[in-house]
């Protein structure tokens, strides 16, 4: 790629990210995903686990957190192309130069770092209604993987963004699938509580290591060689669901384009 | 007899034609989504949460909790958006521009929802039994149908208090999932009463399905009906009281709209 056409996809993605940031700051779903929601599970799991002593509090906080991380990409971020749809600009995004797999990158950007209040909520709850003493054990590595996190989710939502599009019936599902992650991906239990069968599914979803990784750089739980794994596995699915997304993306343009179909639903 | 006929015939008619509104759909693999999957993967969730703080021999717990919780989907988000689609959808004008009984217009929109709320958390139970063993054997299952019946209803109560809002705000799924979260928190479905401080408790009574989640935990432990009498009163009483005052708002923000020319205003 010409370093032009490479300066100019950052520009675009990061125009992406911006318009999103502030479409989405006065949007009362946003705040219910981002902040109400995790805040209300943060709750509940500082009586269940803390309050018993089955988990520390910044368990809860990291767990409560992943829980505002997802719902929101599920959400915002699966909807990012939808979206465009239902406000007629659909076809303007697919018309210009820009790919649009760069511009739902900075769309889902936007989203996954706005969720990051979710841990904020979190934290905030633990430390002033339950006064829990909160202290990040490996603030650095913490940082690491929270970068990381970032970018899984952010490829994850790649992927579901365009399936939702492709596939109404796949969308229909969209509320459903929220707590199944949440246990897959051990936000707030040891996923060791489910069925053996479920494991495999928990080792191809990003959010799974995510978690592995903030859990163990918070409590202090993970060596760094274990966090390393964790790293290396969120980058590598990341990958991985950048292919996919691009195929998807690739083919819902086709399908978009061969059925004129792009406005309709 | 002639008018107490067309009352009926508009209760049936409109909770029948709501319903099939609300659910345009009708189709197999929404409802499938919403009412099957959906319940399914929030009983799971908060059980197995339940378990890994508590211990397995309390699952019964978390499961029959978050199994009556259900009642809530139909109850909060049916309701409600029953209520407020007939704005989304432009038909309050007409709606209000007939000379139509308001009590049997308002109480049709919860009619089906506390029918189908009612077979959700029997599904729920029975994910219950499924999945993580609840023993039913010395539960009075026919008073666990009036529990749930009685839940159902008083959940919709809410609703249709919450369906008023949906008349005045653009707020409503806002307010919907607020409401539906904060129940899962404070009727006792996930955290004992007992271990909530004293202003929780007070929010928690004056809320419907904490009376009808402890009746339930009751009924099944093997306590008759007599025993749960009194929580299953104030549940009805407590269900009746919500559709009166969301009765009450609903005819004033008919006033007020047709007062302000706002019936259509967002």
């Amino acid at each position: 790629m010409k370093p032009g056409l490479w300066r100019q996809h950052v520009r675009a993605g990061l125009a992406a990210f911006e318009v999103t940031l502030r479409i989405n700051a006065p949007d009362s779903f946003v705040l219910f995903t981002i902040v109400v929601q995790p805040l209300i599970i943060a709750i509940m799991a500082m009586w269940m686990l803390v309050e018993r002593g089955a988990a520390n509090a910044l368990y809860v906080v990291v767990g409560s957190g992943m829980t505002g991380l997802w719902s929101t990409l599920l959400f915002l971020g699966g909807n990012s192309i939808n979206w465009e749809r239902w406000t007629g600009t659909l076809e303007l995004m697919v018309g210009q130069p820009t790919p649009v797999a760069v511009i739902v990158f900075g769309k889902n950007a936007a989203v996954v770092f706005q969720s990051l209040l979710s841990m904020v909520a979190s934290y905030t709850v633990a430390a002033i209604l339950f006064r829990q003493p909160l202290s990040v054990e490996q603030p650095l590595l913490f940082a690491v993987s929270l970068l990381l996190t970032m970018v899984a989710f952010v490829s994850f939502g790649l992927v579901i963004a365009p399936l939702f599009l492709l596939s109404p019936a796949v969308q229909h599902f969209q509320n459903a699938i929220e707590f199944p992650i949440y246990m897959l991906g051990g936000f707030l239990f040891p996923i060791a509580l489910l069925p053996g069968w479920t494991t495999p599914f928990s080792y191809l979803l990003a959010p799974f290591w995510a978690a592995r990784a903030l859990h163990g750089a918070s409590t202090g739980g993970a060596s760094l060689e274990e966090l390393a794994f964790d790293w290396g596995m969120m980058l590598l699915l990341g990958a991985i669901y950048l292919l996919i997304s691009g195929r998807l993306i690739e083919r819902m343009l086709r399908k978009a384009r061969s059925e004129a179909t792009l406005r309709l639903e | 007899m002639r008018k107490l006929v067309l009352n009926l015939r508009l209760f049936i008619d409109g909770a029948l034609l709501s319903y099939i509104a609300l659910f345009r759909w009708l189709q197999p693999h929404t409802y499938l989504a919403s009412k099957v999957v959906m319940p399914l993967a929030q009983i799971l969730f908060f059980t197995l949460m339940g378990i890994f703080a508590s211990g397995p021999g309390n699952a019964a717990f978390y499961a029959i909790g978050n199994a009556i919780h259900l009642a809530s989907i139909n109850g909060i988000y049916g309701v409600t958006m029953s209520i407020g689609g007939d704005r989304w959808s432009g038909a309050l004008p007409y709606i209000f521009g007939t000379p139509a009984n308001r009590l049997v217009l308002f109480s049709g929109r919860a009619f089906f929802h506390v029918l189908d709320g009612m077979l959700g958390v029997i599904m729920g139970l029975a994910w219950g039994v499924l999945l993580f063993g609840l023993d039913l054997s010395q539960a009075d299952l026919g008073a666990l149908a009036l529990t749930i019946l009685i839940t159902t209803f008083s959940t919709s109560g809410l609703g249709l208090l919450l369906g008023c809002v949906s008349l005045v705000s653009i707020e409503t799924m806002f307010v919907n999932n607020t409401f539906y979260f904060l129940l899962l928190a404070f009727s006792g479905a996930n955290i004992p009463l007992t271990e909530m401080p004293g202003w929780m408790q007070s929010v928690a009574w004056a809320l419907p399905l904490t009376r009808g989640i402890a009746a339930s935990r009751q009924l099944i432990a093997g306590s008759t009906l007599a025993e749960v009498a009194p929580l299953l009163a104030g549940e009805f009483l407590l269900g009746g009281l919500y559709i009166l005052l969301g009765y009450s708002l609903f005819r004033w923000f008919e006033f007020q709209a047709k007062r302000r020319g706002t019936l259509e205003a967002f």
